[in-house]
């Protein structure tokens, strides 16, 4: 059947205004992408690439470096991004409290870190945690530590330092997604809970978080996706040290390209290795949404 | 002006049909209004008129021309939206002319064609407000004056009173009919709202289902429903209707027994039908008489009863089957719990099992 | 009873979110206190005012060039920033107002595409550069950014509340298709336009990774590469940084207080 003119017209214009966008991301995301996958597979130094097949995934399972920096994301991952969604809901839930005095001023608070540069934060947590800084002086005047703590010298401090101050840049962003969604809670259902007798914690837990559920997976993926590309805190707080303890995978691309000797095609494996668990940790936090609700 | 025509016009969106065959011829000068439940597919006819949705099949024709493939604005109508629809960061003059600045009318003549809508709706005042600044009834106007200005052939209006307070609904209905009165131009009205239909057409166009189900002038559709969907659209409160049995048929009339009143039958002046027949009784409320008055009674449980001072609805029921019943002074019912009236041979139309009527 | 327990959740409440308003502003404190000390006694943890603040900000305009450098992060995130909104205003406008089966598929691939790391990226994107000779130049920071899928689903989100009618007027009217964006769509989602030019400039402002890998020399520096070099070797200067991170940090904090619903309202923006 020949379309009509008005048919045509609309189909015309809905790729007109798409197009530059396509174009863009054609160029620079999806060209990219697969080229990536390619180098994936070539070995060499530099720019003189030869086909390697499965070396570089071969190489991955015995690089020692590879194995510590993917180890050091998935602990960041595992430890910092519960810790900060749980502190996210819990301020959340106390800031969404009408009678709570103070609350635009608690909020304004908790939400400035995510205002900072990346790169101005991780320097003055840089300083805050030296070794004779104001967080060892504090915790030794206070008594809960008697000998400085070597925050950045020591492997596990190191990386306490790193979950910390992306926690401290971070929760205040995910808070304001929980307090809009809590918002749009319709105020009547806390109502009749309260008539039913049903306690504070047990409205949080059985009300308020499920029907946040949304919101929960969509920051869960979104800081999941962020720190399984950490770059900048490690890179300018620590550099990966003490004896790359805190060595992330984007750093170890950043170092295998642009620092040591350049290994495009094993830096495009390491890569690659984000992209596959980005997928399979997005895929496993949707599923596991979609049980809990069938 | 100009009038419209519509010739086996269909509509689908992928498999789904939603304009099934649609004829119809609208005059000159004339007002029409499609009104149907929604989902009927009324506002899709208007927009397919309007050239906002592509026609799938069919003639779609303004003032003697094809118009299946013409832009929009090159169809000579204007428009009167439901959300009214107006650009939100312009003033009222501004919305009223921008169709003109882009049909390149020089400053000064749309400065005049601007003023002399604004006159025709009283909108002098208002000429340099935003929309957020208008209240309900006035951005209505406004939205009108805008169509106003176009000069449009056709003016098409898609449920224009919806989003207004009722009292607000009864003024801006008297409204357009004067403006219909003083413009003379053809409109089409859109609305889900018989009493709309009823108050506003020269021409009612009954839909459902994305077919005509009727066309004809209000009180013919009130008095000679063809059907019994039409015959339960128009009218409030709608029409009722009672189950019954063809018992006899002769010479020119049949008896019809009531499912749920045995004992009430009636002899209807009609030919359709065949002896067992089970068939649909429609009465509308305004039709019961009291007891004895009409030719046969029924008696029913009452269920509620409505006084509005000068006319009370009973909601009465017998077996499950519930009826309204329109009372012009009937305070003494107030407590009692039965209620016998009676219906009289020509206020009854008879509907068979499909729907349609018998006559 | 349960008064008892009201209260004692409520105070707990209040302890709580003061420990945490305190620790979200110290740092800010911190590095207030920190520009006014020497570097020794930052490390040493002083925490009361100096006499270093005239010393500090001698050495960091010695070190730093910073009009330069302020332009240069100004030019990169507000090109940057605005490109971007027209790209993917544009898009947003078309996957929402023209939907076709093939271009809603593009739109689901696209979601998917949200989670490629820039890791995967950054060596194409660079050896890319390299061959167009774009290295070290405004160019080869901006254009990666342009295309924002991020921003494309924002714009197509609010564009759902962009009344269709609108658009319906407009085109009986007589406005083309580029018409009604420009004089209709543009001016009454100015809101929306004024969100997500704050989180793309926010977010081009911040960036690190990349502008790090593409300029190379002092001249082309953003402010997040020159306080980052700042930070560089053994001893740096935490004077001098600090009064780095104050102006590195001072735009987007101004930002965010002239323009705090504004700012909330671009970070919620793509999951309304």
């Amino acid at each position: 059947m020949a379309q009509s003119q008005l048919a045509r017209n609309e189909q015309l214009n809905g790729w007109a205004f798409v197009m530059p966008a396509l174009v863009l991301i054609g160029i620079f995301m999806i060209y990219p992408i697969l080229w990536s996958l390619w180098m994936s597979f070539q070995t060499g130094r530099g720019m003189q690439l030869s086909f390697g097949g499965v070396a570089n995934i071969t190489r991955l399972t015995q690089d020692p470096v590879f194995l510590r920096a993917l180890t050091n994301t998935m602990i960041f991952l595992a430890i910092q991004v519960p810790v900060m969604l749980v502190l996210a809901l819990l301020f959340a839930n106390a800031l969404n409290s009408s009678s709570l005095w103070g609350r635009a001023f608690f909020r304004t608070a908790i939400f400035l870190p995510c205002v900072t540069s990346l790169v101005a934060y991780s320097v003055i947590f840089k300083s805050m945690f030296a070794g004779d800084g104001v967080i060892n002086q504090t915790l030794l005047w206070l008594n809960i530590i008697d000998t400085p703590i070597a925050w950045l010298a020591d492997p596990f401090w190191a990386k306490f330092v790193i979950v910390t101050a992306i926690t401290w840049r971070w929760t205040g962003y995910n808070m304001i997604f929980y307090l809009a969604a809590m918002q749009n809670i319709d105020r009547s259902i806390y109502e009749a809970a309260r008539i039913d007798g049903v306690p504070a914690w047990a409205r949080f837990w059985y009300l308020t978080v499920p029907m946040l559920k949304p919101v929960i997976l969509f920051t869960t993926v979104i800081s999941t996706i962020g720190t399984l590309q950490l770059f900048d805190e490690p890179n300018l707080i620590t550099l990966g040290g003490p004896s790359d303890s805190t060595l992330t995978l984007s750093m170890y691309i950043y170092n295998l390209s642009f620092k040591f000797m350049p290994n495009f095609g094993y830096a495009a494996t390491v890569s690659y290795v984000i992209v596959i668990l980005v997928g399979i940790l997005s895929f496993l936090q949707f599923l596991a949404a979609r049980d809990r609700r069938s | 002006m100009s009038s419209v025509k519509l010739r086996a016009i269909h509509k689908s969106y992928g498999s789904v049909e939603v304009i099934k065959g649609v004829d119809l011829d609208i005059r000159s000068k004339e007002f029409v209004v499609f009104v149907g439940p929604s989902g009927c597919g009324k506002s899709t006819l208007l927009r397919m008129i309007a050239g906002l949705e592509q026609i799938t099949s069919g003639n779609l024709e303004i003032g003697g021309k094809r118009m299946n493939d013409v832009d929009p604005s090159k169809r000579g109508i204007a428009m009167v939206f439901q959300s009214y629809a107006l650009y939100p960061h312009m003033t009222v003059r501004e919305n009223m002319g921008f169709a003109l600045r882009f049909a390149g009318v020089a400053k000064d003549q749309i400065a005049r064609q601007v003023s002399d809508a604004a006159r025709i709706l009283a909108l002098e005042p208002l000429l340099d407000r935003l929309p957020k600044e208008l209240s309900g009834g006035q951005r209505q106007r406004v939205a009108i004056g805008r169509a106003i200005v176009r000069n449009p052939e056709v003016f098409l209006f898609d449920e224009p009173l919806s989003n207004l307070d009722a009292e607000l609904r009864v003024h801006m209905r008297i409204e357009i009919a004067r403006l219909h009165k003083e413009l003379q131009t053809t409109i089409v009205y859109v609305t889900h709202d018989q009493v709309e239909a009823m108050t506003l057409a020269d021409t009612i166009v009954v839909l459902r289902d994305g077919i005509i189900e009727q066309v004809g002038r209000p009180l013919d559709l009130y008095d000679d429903p063809a059907n019994q969907f039409v015959a339960g659209f128009i009218g409030s409160p709608r029409m009722n209707f009672l189950a019954a049995t063809i018992v006899e048929k002769s010479g020119g009339a049949l008896t019809v027994e009531l499912q749920n009143h045995k004992n009430c039958r009636l002899v209807l002046p009609l030919t359709g039908g065949a002896i067992g027949d089970a068939v649909i009784m429609g009465v509308r409320p305004e039709h019961f008489g009291l007891p004895g008055m009409g030719n046969a009674d029924i008696a029913l449980d009452v269920d509620v009863a409505e006084h509005l001072g000068s006319t009370s609805y009973v909601y009465a029921s017998a077996d499950g089957e519930s009826l309204v019943i329109e009372r012009e002074e009937s305070r003494q019912e107030e407590r009692s719990d039965r209620i016998t009236v009676s219906v009289s041979a020509e206020k009854i139309y008879l509907f068979d099992s499909a729907g349609q009527r018998l006559r | 009873m349960s008064n008892i327990y009201a209260i004692t959740t409520r105070s707990a409440q209040y302890v709580g979110l003061s420990i945490a308003a305190f620790v979200s502003v110290f740092p800010f404190i911190w590095m207030l206190l920190g520009a006014t000390n020497t570097s020794p006694d930052i490390i040493r943890g002083k925490i009361s005012p100096g006499g270093a603040l005239v010393e500090n900000v001698m050495k960091f305009a010695a070190q730093v060039d910073l009009p330069r450098v302020m332009f240069n992060s100004l030019f990169i995130a507000g090109v940057g920033a605005i490109l971007t909104l027209i790209v993917a205003s544009l898009a947003g406008y078309g996957f929402e107002m023209f939907r076709s089966r093939v271009r809603e598929r593009i739109f689901g691939v696209l979601l998917l595409m949200l989670s490629i790391p820039f890791a995967a990226l950054m060596i194409p994107l660079f050896i890319m550069m390299a061959n167009f000779k774009l290295i070290n130049t405004y160019q080869a920071v901006i254009l990666p950014t342009v295309a924002s899928i991020f921003i494309i689903f924002y714009f197509r989100q609010a564009t759902k509340a962009f009344p269709r009618e609108l658009r319906d007027a407009a085109r009986i009217d007589g406005l083309k298709e580029w018409q009604i964006f420009l004089h209709v769509y543009m001016p009454v989602m100015r809101s929306t336009y004024a969100a997500a030019m704050i989180i793309a400039f926010m977010a081009s402002w911040n960036n690190y990774l990349w502008p790090l890998i593409v300029l190379q020399t002092n001249d082309m520096f953003t402010l997040t590469l020159a306080v980052a070099a700042l930070n560089a070797g053994y001893t740096p200067d935490f004077g001098v940084i600090m009064v780095g991170a104050i102006v590195a940090t001072l735009p987007t904090l101004i930002i965010f207080f002239l323009l705090q619903r504004r700012f909330v309202e671009g970070m919620l923006g793509a999951v309304k």
